[in-house]
């Protein structure tokens, strides 16, 4: 009888563990089930491309939250490396350009500046968290002003003033909006460069979180920061390097997200960092630290974007959308948050 | 157990409530594949103006069997509205009418609809004209900021013209100006035609303050509070580039005795955008007139047009509308209102 009545209690405790695929799954269903054409390869293909830049945005915030921090400054350092790379790539045919005696440069160096950016701010708030002990969502609360205050005043300029950034040169839109075509006759199939680009992303952070020193000192700081400490961990040089690491992200990501699309105003990365937590927190990184796994926060980031794209599929109303992403993260943390008792 | 029993009517209600919301929309698509499908994209559906627009679009399209309309709220978030965008494409429309959160971003929502060959119907917020003529199929909808300017310099001519406001003889308009923004579009052609518009007419205009005031109620009625102290009697006419500042304008005036119903200390003030409160204070005999921007008259032409190019007809075909001197761009006018 115990036994029949542990197993019971295990399959449920299974269920419950996987609540949140299993409604999302349904939820899926019954997109399906009401509009059928959403199955096909175009959406998917689609569906994976929109979530390319959150899902890569997504991978640098789950390190720090790994270390039990968070970031709210992500969406808007995106912002920032997106403005000033979109600003350094106009086309040099376009009337109003921000700087209307620059050559054409090689896209390299303004993914470069973009990424200097990221990291330049991402380190404040790593210095913030690893030497002055500052809170995380304090720490990156400021700096997500500072970026914002940074990209207006770099935004709004004489002579032009503040206007959006656009006339991107078709390099760089090509750069990130071309696909690869693979298949033969009508039934080729696009794939989208930038999911190509959030892939190689993908494994490179798998391999630092899993396979380097780094990673495996982020997980112990994460889970355990006194006695990672105590066996000789520098946590301050750690924490740097996962914030540094999370800074090259951003800047990428927003480098790749203006020319998704197509011009960049101080608006631009508003509200990402949301996105991104989210996705963190779907694909079961652990706000109580030291948990946590990049395929994790792929899934994550492409389930919270298929629901996205399926709810405006099936025509939901809009503001009903907003309600039921809240809703899933809610269901995500209270999933999360039960793991982590029974762990204790 | 008790926690999964919580869970399981947490899945249950979120289950039904997709359901739910859906089944509506069901009711529509269902046996009604052969309708026009038109793609709506608002760039933020809070937005008070807009909302009239949007809710014109819907009403047009509830009275007419033929087309289905597919609404997108854009949340005032370009990135949302491109994949928006990517959606109604392969949902298949047959037209798009977009009122485009970020100007700037309008070559690629024409790159997109282009490659699908889908006609595209631009409204309210302007996209550059040559951007919009980079592609056959593609017409902006909107206004024209002068217009505002002009009709209400005509409204302050007919009403200067009645001659009682002069209060000091002189034959010159004495006025303040309450400008929106400075660097605002909109806010520069209002504030420059009000003007030009009087002197077209032969009347000689002086401005004794003109202040920035940021649209904003509190803003312009310090600044009135300021003028009054300075020229007293000496302002015969309030310009506003919004009912807004007009109103806050007007309590300043209120507290300093005028406006109140003598018609003895009465000065005239005019604003723009007939909100509810500049209507209300217009009845009151407080405030002179507003402009009022047509937004049941352009969600009716970004119906039409966009009906016209989804059935693969000329955009302007069996209506009254016409192109302004872009040939790309249809102008709803402006309407006085006092």
């Amino acid at each position: 009888m115990e036994n029949i009545k542990n197993k019971k209690k295990n399959v449920m405790d299974g269920l419950l563990n996987y609540a949140l695929y299993i409604i999302l799954g349904i939820m899926i269903l019954v997109v399906i089930i009401i509009d059928p054409s959403f199955i096909s390869i175009k959406n998917f293909t689609n569906i994976l491309s929109q979530a390319a830049t959150r899902a890569i945005l997504g991978m640098g915030v789950a390190g720090l939250i790994v270390l039990q921090g968070t970031d709210l400054s992500a969406g808007r350092i995106l912002g920032l490396s997106g403005i000033v790379a979109a600003s350094l790539l106009q086309d040099v045919a376009y009337a109003s350009r921000m700087y209307p005696n620059l050559g054409q440069l090689p896209l390299v160096i303004p993914l470069l500046v973009s990424i200097l950016i990221g990291v330049a701010i991402s380190a404040i708030n790593g210095f913030g968290v690893a030497k002055l002990k500052l809170h995380a969502f304090i720490v990156t609360l400021g700096t997500q002003l500072l970026a914002y205050g940074l990209a207006l005043i770099y935004i709004d300029r004489p002579p032009l003033g503040a206007q959006p950034i656009a006339g991107l040169d078709e390099r760089y839109t090509n750069f990130v909006k071309g696909a690869i075509k693979i298949g033969f006759g009508d039934n080729k199939i696009e794939i989208p460069y930038l999911i190509l680009y959030a892939a190689i992303i993908a494994v490179v952070m798998w391999f630092i979180w899993n396979k380097t020193k780094l990673g495996k000192n982020m997980f112990a700081i994460g889970g355990n920061p006194e006695a990672a400490a105590v066996s000789g961990v520098n946590i301050v040089k750690n924490i740097m390097m996962i914030y540094i690491i999370a800074g090259v992200l951003y800047g990428i990501a927003g480098f790749l997200e203006v020319a998704r699309i197509g011009s960049a105003t101080s608006i631009t990365g508003q509200n990402y960092e949301l996105d991104a937590i989210a996705a963190c927190v779907v694909g079961g990184v652990s706000f109580s630290g030291g948990v946590g796994t990049i395929p994790g926060v792929l899934i994550g980031a492409v389930l919270l974007q298929f629901i996205n794209y399926g709810l405006n599929f099936i025509g939901v109303n809009p503001y009903l959308q907003i309600i039921i992403k809240g809703l899933i993260i809610i269901i995500a943390v209270s999933i999360d948050v039960r793991k982590y008792i029974e762990k204790k | 157990m008790k926690k999964s029993l919580v869970l399981l009517i947490v899945v249950a209600m979120l289950v039904l409530s997709l359901a739910g919301c859906t089944s509506n929309g069901e009711e529509s698509t269902n046996g009604t594949n052969d309708k026009l499908k038109i793609g709506v994209l608002i760039y933020k559906y809070d937005d008070t103006y807009i909302s009239t627009v949007r809710q014109a679009i819907e009403k047009e399209a509830e009275n007419d069997t033929e087309v289905e309309l597919l609404m997108n709220d854009g949340q005032g978030d370009q990135s949302k509205q491109n994949d928006q965008i990517d959606i109604l494409i392969e949902k298949g429309v047959d037209a798009l009418a977009v009122n485009i959160v970020d100007i700037g971003a309008a070559s690629s929502v024409i790159d997109k609809a282009k490659s699908a060959g889908i006609p595209v119907v631009f409204f309210n917020r302007e996209p550059d004209t040559e951007v919009i003529k980079s592609y056959d199929k593609a017409r902006f909808v909107g206004t024209k900021p002068e217009e505002a300017g002009i009709i209400q310099g005509q409204m302050m001519a007919e009403v200067w013209n009645e001659g009682k406001y002069d209060r000091n003889g002189d034959n010159i308009m004495q006025y303040v100006m309450l400008k929106g923004d400075a660097d605002n579009p909109e806010a520069i052609a209002r504030t420059e035609y009000s003007i030009k518009t009087l002197n077209e007419a032969g009347i000689k205009t002086e401005e004794l303050g003109l202040q920035v005031a940021n649209w904003d109620n509190d803003k312009a009625n310090q600044a009135m509070e300021a003028w009054l102290a300075k020229f007293g009697d000496k302002i015969e006419f309030v310009i506003a580039n919004n009912d807004g500042m007009a109103s806050g304008a007007i309590s300043a005036l209120q507290n300093a005795g005028y406006n109140t119903g003598d018609s003895e200390k009465y000065i005239p003030v005019f604003g723009v955008d007939a909100t509810e409160e500049a209507i209300n204070l217009i009845k009151k005999g407080a405030m002179t007139g507003t402009v009022k921007q047509d937004g049941e008259g352009m969600g009716k032409a970004v119906f039409a047009l966009a009906k016209n190019a989804a059935q693969g007809k000329d955009f302007l075909e069996g209506t009254s509308y016409e192109y302004d001197e872009t040939g790309v761009a249809v102008r709803i006018p402006y309407q006085p209102y006092k």
